[in-house]
């Protein structure tokens, strides 16, 4: 057994000492090798992770109501806060869900942006429904408050008392809403969702970055004639001349006001939560009439149509990658085989030496093993970094 | 020696393991009662709403109304800290039609709001007194000119039970027909104060009153009394420009009366005197009374209006 030991031990160092003189060659051919295996192996990890992310995301929220049309859209700003903003709808429909009984509803208004962070316009329920918690400052409470998910709080470096002013949704309205300078006022803990890339305001607080809430001095006591188009006995109609706060403060906080019917203001989506299976049955009935301008669809059911499209792009993929694979690997036998004949002589001298056909044989595949295990070795390591990140990482490649 | 010790141990076992399992049970069964019996806790934006729950919930409900007692509680806007109690709530009981303005302005969890007047928000009134704003030729105007007064047409206040009787019921499904027993005790009394009123306004609808404050419109209207409104403070002497207003108030609606929201000075009360016109408090007791209940308030209310139309 010693002897075989000290064999095998003689061979791999004579192998090792060739691999390490050629470095050049070595380390081409492992890094064919490393990429060979990883490519396939990352991305198989980085799809389980992608699926299990949206899947779960899917499966934990029952039902979403929305504007016909894409379902997809629609699924992926409700749940994702994707930036294609799907057709409004109003809180009519949230109103709608809670009148029939058969589910609770959650209105979500995810349009505008914050330094590239979605704002999503909600209620309090929403945090109780996504079991999300605070991990510093406190919850939203006035107009004009924020509570940031962790990873804006980190990336934009913000904590409880600072600013964060909203973004205008076009640079070319200059006459449109001014941005609204929101308070922070606390930070949820990690949930690795992307509730963490969210900025959450109250839904009343989103209609104010809209412009359909604002706050100005009282119109009814004004003197500046420039400042009234209209005056009657029962109404006073403002120029667009009034100046209105961009920022909600206590001193101002009782102007702000909203104009109209709060029940047809805007939202994108409400999520809706059945008592049981047979309530969101008969809640999804009743969006079936064609003359519906809604829809209600299962988040699982659209995901999982989402998923089976990618896994036939993977398919295709995981054909392409076989094909370079095999390509690869004929080129590696092509550069073993020239190499073996640029190593005649040196073969023929080992072989005078008194070195028997297979010891030759050994010390090749030894040099074929030492190449395989180093880049085994490389290439399990990129896996275990993507493992490691996969959550980030699928969120920054496919989901945001 | 040890087989004793094993054989002692052994009888004593069984009687250890029952001491266990009856303790766990009285433990379990004691947390399942405690988990029953927990009260709910209430929060409310008004008085009368209060006292409706409080009345309907006995002994199930701890129910806060935080707003301080001299303080109009339409008008109130409580802090963080008290947003954060009402946010904690059980249930919070709104009166709607705008009432409590800053309920707009703050985050509530929208399971647990009950808007206590949903029902009949169809019959709302639009406040004529109050002056409104819009932006632009054909903006609309804001929501501050609903009467929000709802509770002083006693039939409307019987609904707003309902509604606080239906929240608690849901909530606490096993206590239901303590619920309803006690809810309808209230309507019971409530109905006998619309009755009451009924009665004694049947007399003369047509009279015409004076009100000190635009907070009557859903008494009037449900009582179809004659009365037009100034905004006169109770605890003020009325300027010479609201007198003024009065004078030209009177001049087609020759009330007698002023229906005061609280006891006036003593000075506003001579200078009425003075241009033939008495006064009554009506309450409308949107904060909690220095003395007695709402009903005790109400009763008196009652008894007050009869001068009126005498």
């Amino acid at each position: 057994m010693l002897r075989i030991w000290l064999f095998m031990f003689d061979t791999f160092y004579i192998a090792w000492r060739y691999v390490s003189f050629n470095k050049i060659k070595t380390a081409t051919l492992v890094a064919c090798v490393t990429l060979i295996s990883f490519l396939p192996l990352s991305l198989q990890l980085l799809l389980e992770e992608s699926e299990r992310q949206l899947m779960s995301r899917a499966v934990s929220t029952p039902l979403v109501v929305g504007a016909k049309g894409s379902s997809l859209d629609l699924v992926m700003n409700t749940l994702y806060f994707d930036d294609e903003v799907p057709e409004l709808i109003t809180v009519a429909a949230s109103n709608s869900v809670m009148d029939s009984d058969l589910a609770l509803p959650i209105p979500v208004y995810a349009r505008f942006q914050a330094r590239g962070n979605p704002i999503v316009g909600t209620t309090l329920d929403y945090f109780d429904f996504r079991g999300l918690r605070i991990a510093q400052g406190r919850q939203l409470a006035v107009l004009g408050d924020c509570v940031l998910g962790a990873k804006v709080a980190d990336s934009l470096d913000l904590e409880p008392g600072d600013s964060l002013v909203s973004s205008p949704e076009t640079l070319f309205d200059l006459a449109g809403v001014y941005p609204l300078k929101m308070k922070v006022v606390g930070v949820l803990e990690k949930s690795h969702t992307s509730d963490d890339l969210a900025v959450f305001v109250d839904l009343k607080t989103a209609w104010v970055i809209q412009g359909l809430g604002h706050g100005h001095e009282d119109v009814t006591k004004l003197r500046d004639p420039t400042l009234v188009l209209k005056r009657t006995e029962k109404n006073v109609a403002a120029t667009a001349k009034l100046y209105h706060h961009t920022e909600i403060t206590e001193k101002n906080i009782d102007s702000f006001h909203f104009h109209g019917d709060l029940a047809q203001y805007p939202i994108t989506a409400v999520i809706a939560l059945p008592h049981d299976d047979k309530s969101g049955t008969i809640l999804r009935g009743r969006y079936l009439s064609r003359e519906e301008t809604q829809q209600i669809v299962r988040p699982e059911d659209v995901i999982d149509g989402l998923l089976q499209n990618i896994f036939r792009i993977k398919n295709v993929l995981d054909a392409v990658i076989s094909v370079v694979a095999l390509a690869t690997i004929l080129a590696i036998i092509l550069v073993f085989a020239l190499s073996l004949r640029l190593r005649q002589r040196e073969i023929q001298t080992i072989f005078k030496l008194g070195c028997r056909r297979a010891t030759i044989a050994r010390l090749l595949a030894a040099e074929i093993s030492i190449i395989v295990v180093m880049s085994g070795v490389f290439c399990g390591a990129m896996v275990f970094l993507v493992n490691q990140f996969s959550n980030d990482l699928v969120r920054m490649l496919f989901i945001r | 020696m040890q087989m004793k010790s094993f054989i002692s141990v052994n009888k004593r076992l069984p009687f250890f393991c029952f001491t266990l399992v009856t303790i766990a049970g009285l433990l379990f069964f004691s947390s399942t009662r405690a988990g029953e019996s927990e009260k709910l806790t209430i929060y409310v934006v008004n008085y009368p709403l209060q006292y409706f729950a409080e009345r309907i919930a006995g002994e199930h409900a701890a129910v806060v109304f935080p707003a301080p007692a001299d303080v109009d509680p339409a008008y109130w806007m409580p802090g963080p800290k008290k947003i954060s109690d009402y946010q904690r709530a059980d249930l919070i009981l709104l009166n709607g039609a705008n009432y409590a303005k800053w309920v707009n302005k703050v985050s509530l969890p929208r399971f647990r709001m009950v808007n206590t007047s949903a029902a009949f928000k169809d019959r709302y009134i639009e406040a004529a007194e109050i002056l409104t704003h819009s932006h632009g030729g054909e903006g609309e105007h804001a929501h501050e000119a609903l009467a929000f007064t709802t509770w002083v047409d006693f039939s409307l206040a019987a609904e707003q039970a309902k509604a606080i009787e239906k929240a608690l019921s849901r909530k606490k499904p096993a206590l239901k027909d303590t619920f309803q027993r006690n809810y309808e005790e209230l309507e019971r009394q409530l109905h006998k104060l619309d009755r009451d009123i009924k009665k004694v306004v049947s007399k003369d609808r047509s009279r015409p009153l004076v009100v000190s404050h635009p907070v009557y419109d859903y008494f009037a209207r449900r009582y179809e009394l004659n009365i037009k409104s100034v905004h006169w403070e109770p605890d003020e002497i009325p300027t010479t420009e609201q007198m003024l207003k009065l004078h030209s108030i009177l001049k087609d609606h020759p009330a007698k009366w002023m229906i005061w929201e609280g006891e006036s000075i003593k000075e506003s009360v001579e200078r009425l005197k003075a241009i033939g016109m008495q006064s009554v408090v009506f309450d409308p007791c949107g904060n909690e009374p220095d003395q007695g209940d709402f009903m005790s308030v109400m009763r008196q209310n009652v008894e007050n209006i009869k001068e009126a139309f005498r």
